[in-house]
């Protein structure tokens, strides 16, 4: 194990730590995109290319983009109310 | 049960489960060596299929109808979950989107629209890139796909619903996304009618590190591509419509309860 990648794997277990601590919904959407990042970067580190590339494309644009327009639909909803 | 005996049974639970946890963890191969699968890949591909992106050939060839279920599991996931939303909504579309009562709206500086318009052009020929050159770098159909319909959001965050809405054409996505499919299931079936296995690669492989190598991994890629920029953009479009201005009478059915 090189230390990039020992730094990356540090670096992924703080991520994801942070997507657990987070409180804020809207907080945890961009604490799951950072970890998404990261992971994506622990992959093209360990020389899976592939995988990150799905990994940046879906973990990092695509699922916070669902989680934000669920808030989003909820605080219409309550602004309704 | 007892609170005192849940205890008990997670504690049995979580030893049982750390043993076999340890024992798999041990005969595991080590951390970064080479398995005997994959170096035979490597040894076999380039010559019997003319592909020098291994994972490609893994996913089309190798283990070819695999990746066919699970194309179909993604097709399937995305169609439930249009099933759902269009149910409560309704197919009418609107380029309107919704307000929050009370919230400033900041417009969005020039400079935000031009870095996104810029962006969302060189994610898309990206994106195709990456599909096209699925059986020789690194990426493929799926990544592509990925990419291209994540390209899209760039021109939301540019420009706002209503450019977004006019821009991206939802029943496109959906031939697109459908298309893909059934070229990929067309492509696993050919083979069939000729005697052979399913995907069995009755192409020409082409040459080595040729745009066109792989045979009939060339089709099933580009099908993956379709089917997944579709799929992806479909997705997006019908969750963003959550966010639109609700038209009259549309939503009403939806919040009687059920008979």
């Amino acid at each position: 194990m090189t230390p990039l990648v020992a730094a990356m794997l540090l670096l992924t277990a703080i991520a994801g730590t942070l997507v657990v601590l987070a409180r804020e919904p809207l907080g945890q959407v961009f604490a799951l995109a950072a970890n998404g990042l990261v992971l994506a970067l622990l992959f093209a580190v360990l020389q899976a290319p592939d995988v990150a590339l799905s990994e940046i494309a879906v973990g990092a644009a695509i699922l916070p983009l669902l989680f934000l327009v669920a808030l989003a639909a909820i605080a219409v909803e309550r602004a309704k109310k | 049960m007892s609170e005192g005996a849940r205890r008990v049974l997670l504690a049995l639970a979580l030893a049982v489960l750390a043993v076999a946890a340890w024992r798999v963890a041990g005969a595991l191969p080590m951390f970064g060596s080479a398995t005997p699968y994959g170096q035979a890949v490597n040894a076999l591909i380039p010559d019997a299929r003319g592909v020098s992106n291994m994972v490609a050939a893994v996913n089309f060839d190798v283990r070819g109808i695999d990746t066919v279920g699970e194309e179909a599991m993604l097709v399937a996931a995305i169609v439930g979950a249009v099933v759902l939303l269009r149910g409560s909504r309704g197919e009418g579309t609107t380029d309107r989107a919704v307000r929050v009562p009370g919230r400033a709206l900041e417009p969005r500086a020039d400079a935000t629209a031009l870095v996104c318009r810029i962006g969302a052009v060189v994610t898309l020929v990206f994106g195709l890139y990456m599909a096209l050159h699925g059986t020789v770098t690194p990426g493929g159909g799926f990544q592509g796909g990925a990419v291209v319909a994540s390209g899209l959001l760039l021109v939301y965050l540019g420009d706002g619903y209503p450019p977004w809405r006019r821009l991206v054409p939802g029943p496109l996505f959906g031939v697109v996304e459908a298309g893909g499919a059934l070229a990929f299931v067309a492509a696993a079936l050919w083979p069939l009618a000729h005697g052979d296995a399913a995907l069995a690669n009755r192409l020409r492989p082409g040459e080595w590190k040729d745009l066109y190598s792989g045979g009939l991994m060339v089709v099933s890629n580009l099908a993956v591509a379709a089917a997944v920029a579709g799929s992806f953009a479909l997705l997006l479009l019908e969750v963003m419509e959550e966010t639109r201005e609700v038209q009259s009478g549309e939503d009403d059915a939806a919040e009687e309860p059920p008979q």
